[in-house]
């Protein structure tokens, strides 16, 4: 828990790979460790050397290289190529040492090498640095220069291979695991910063713009001429901007794979286009939205386009316990009886059609009720659930 | 006459409004650009109607309701809203405002609406009728609430003349639609907000017995 914290708190400050960070460190910790175990090795075991007194510059590279790698990668621009190929040949070179200074009889006797267990340093460097494929290569060299070194077989250096090779591939895994956490982290803390600066505008915009632009809608709508144009022009933009400040965070966004249907059909809002839906949020399938959103785009659409300036529209939205209902609803001159069937037989499909079409293929139905004078109601009918 | 008070925090539209109110006749007897302070000066201002801005910088629109019928029972509550915040809209018609109407509605339809809250009728927008039903449906589904007797259900033909205020037709549309009278209608768009204010009430009581507030 104090670690998850922790990591959170370096995140917050901004510092890139900070999740990485620990996963550095505890490689750090590991060659010192592993390096007193060497030096313990050598003491041990230096009379039966075969050159002991070049068995003090061995370990005096060992202690000096556990420094250097500790200092240079806590420093991410370091990272890089160069110094883990080095980390690697250092490694190396350390390891084909052993035949000459522990000698052939002490290490068929037994002897550890050199860089036991210290060489699985550079395996962990590249695994974290690279992912998988990195820690598997590293691993491979070092355990076949180990093998070499040993020149035979035996149970003890195939095991030592097989727990480095999987070191590499497990520590590797997981650093690509920090990798994606810590993008996900970011788009979280993107959205949530987003979210934020997006009710400020919107408290800071309801205060002042919209309140000016229903003020000059208002003075100005029995005018005539351009002042009643610009007036119109101000509620345009005054209920554009409502519908653009009403919704805090995008719903889809943060909510997963359902949306609230109200943020979509609160986009066609406009002063002469009323919206009306409940005050608690109406969740479908994102692409059943979709759906339905551009089925009443295309109802609206058809308002606009039959019936003169200034029909007014009205859109309402129902949440029922199987499915949602949205009526959409114009003032315009209606449809005469018989005019659907008519331009249907003729082969014109027409709006009316491609509406009925798109919410059949949702599984619902559509009822479009109109009459001379009456202005025209469609009403889809759509189930939460897709056949 | 009817005495009218504005409350809204932004003094160029409270001006206008008031402006607009005196030419049509109303007594303007209070403006003010905060709740609390709506809430002190209603005592002794008595309006008829209190013209209410939802979304003022100091208080809730709920507390500023509950403020005023205390401060002056009987007294009517139009709300104006200019972004269409919908819990809120809902809250305030609970907590006992009788009308509704955005800010973009234009000077008659303002006026219209004043005269009719001050007469006593509930001044719906289609948005409104919107809130309202999803209100009802919620109630009817909410688990705690589906069991118990007390939550109010519409009557089928409530929930036909509901439907059609949230599609924009005029009372005398609907009489005409459904062969009911212009004053039928009416009471039965009155009759959603009463039922729904009567269980507002009865919940708060509910809660603060359960909560032995009563003995305070």
């Amino acid at each position: 828990m104090g670690t998850t914290r922790g990591l959170q708190g370096a995140y917050r400050l901004g510092v890139p790979d900070a999740l990485q960070v620990p996963l550095w460190r505890a490689i750090a910790v590991f060659r010192f460790a592993s390096m007193a175990f060497v030096v313990v090795s050598v003491i041990r075991n230096i009379r039966d050397y075969t050159h002991p007194v070049a068995a003090v510059p061995a370990v005096a590279v060992l202690v000096l290289w556990s420094a250097a790698t500790a200092a240079l990668y806590a420093r991410p621009a370091w990272r890089k190529w160069p110094l883990l190929v080095a980390d690697l040949l250092v490694t190396l070179a350390l390891l084909l040492a052993t035949p000459w200074v522990v000698g052939r009889a002490a290490l068929d006797a037994g002897a550890p090498t050199l860089a036991v267990a210290w060489q699985a340093g550079p395996v962990l460097t590249w695994a974290v640095s690279g992912g998988r494929r990195r820690g598997a290569v590293a691993a491979l060299i070092l355990g076949a220069a180990d093998l070499i070194v040993r020149d035979k077989l035996t149970q003890s250096s195939i095991t030592g291979l097989m727990l480095m090779l999987l070191a590499g591939v497990a520590v590797g895994h997981v650093a690509r695991l920090t990798v994606e956490s810590e993008q996900r982290l970011q788009r979280a803390a993107e959205l949530e910063a987003a979210g934020r600066e997006r009710e400020r505008l919107a408290r800071g915009i309801h205060d002042s713009v919209l309140q000016v632009l229903a003020m000059v809608q208002r003075r100005g709508a029995h005018l005539d001429g351009e002042a009643g144009e610009l007036a119109r022009l101000a509620g345009e933009q005054e209920a554009a901007l409502r519908a653009l400040i009403a919704t805090s965070v995008p719903a889809g966004e943060l909510a997963g794979p359902d949306v609230d249907l109200r943020t979509v059909l609160d986009r066609y809002a406009a002063p002469e286009v009323s919206i009306a839906a409940p005050a608690t949020p109406v969740l479908l399938p994102a692409q059943l939205a979709k759906e339905v959103g551009a089925a009443v785009g295309a109802a609206l659409d058809n308002v606009a386009r039959h019936c003169t300036a200034g029909t007014r529209a009205w859109v309402l939205l129902e949440d029922e316990p199987d499915g949602v209902i949205v009526s959409v609803r114009d003032d315009g001159p209606g449809i005469a009886e018989g005019r659907l069937a008519e331009a249907a037989g003729q082969g014109r499909l027409g709006v009316a059609q491609s509406i009925r079409g798109r919410i059949a293929d949702l599984g619902g139905t559509v009822e479009i009720v109109s009459g001379r004078g009456q202005g025209t109601e469609v009403e889809l009918r759509v189930p939460r659930v897709t056949p | 006459m009817t005495r009218v008070m504005v409350v809204d925090d932004h003094p160029m539209w409270r001006e206008g409004v008031a402006r607009d109110l005196t030419e049509a006749g109303f007594e303007v007897v209070a403006t003010t650009g905060e709740g609390r302070q709506a809430v002190r000066i209603a005592g002794a201002a008595l309006p008829d109607v209190v013209v209410l801005d939802l979304q003022l910088p100091d208080t809730s629109g709920v507390e500023v309701i509950s403020g005023l019928l205390a401060a002056v029972p009987g007294v009517r509550v139009l709300m104006l809203s200019a972004s269409g915040e919908q819990q809120s809209v809902l809250d305030a018609v609970k907590a006992g405002a009788t009308g509704y109407l955005v800010k973009s509605a234009s000077s008659q339809e303002f006026l219209e609406a004043v005269r009719r809250t001050a007469a006593g009728d509930a001044v719906f927008t289609p948005g409104l009728a919107g809130l309202v039903l999803g209100e009802y449906r919620r109630l009817a589904t909410a688990p705690d609430e589906a069991d118990d007797d007390g939550a109010p259900k519409l009557t089928d033909r409530e929930t036909e003349v509901l439907r059609l205020v949230a599609k924009g037709l005029s009372y005398r549309q609907i009489a005409e639609r459904l062969g009911l009278s212009h004053r039928t209608v009416q009471n039965h768009v009155q009759n959603t907000l009463g039922k729904l204010q009567l269980h507002n009430r009865v919940e708060l009581t509910r809660y603060a017995i359960e909560r032995g507030l009563d003995d305070a």
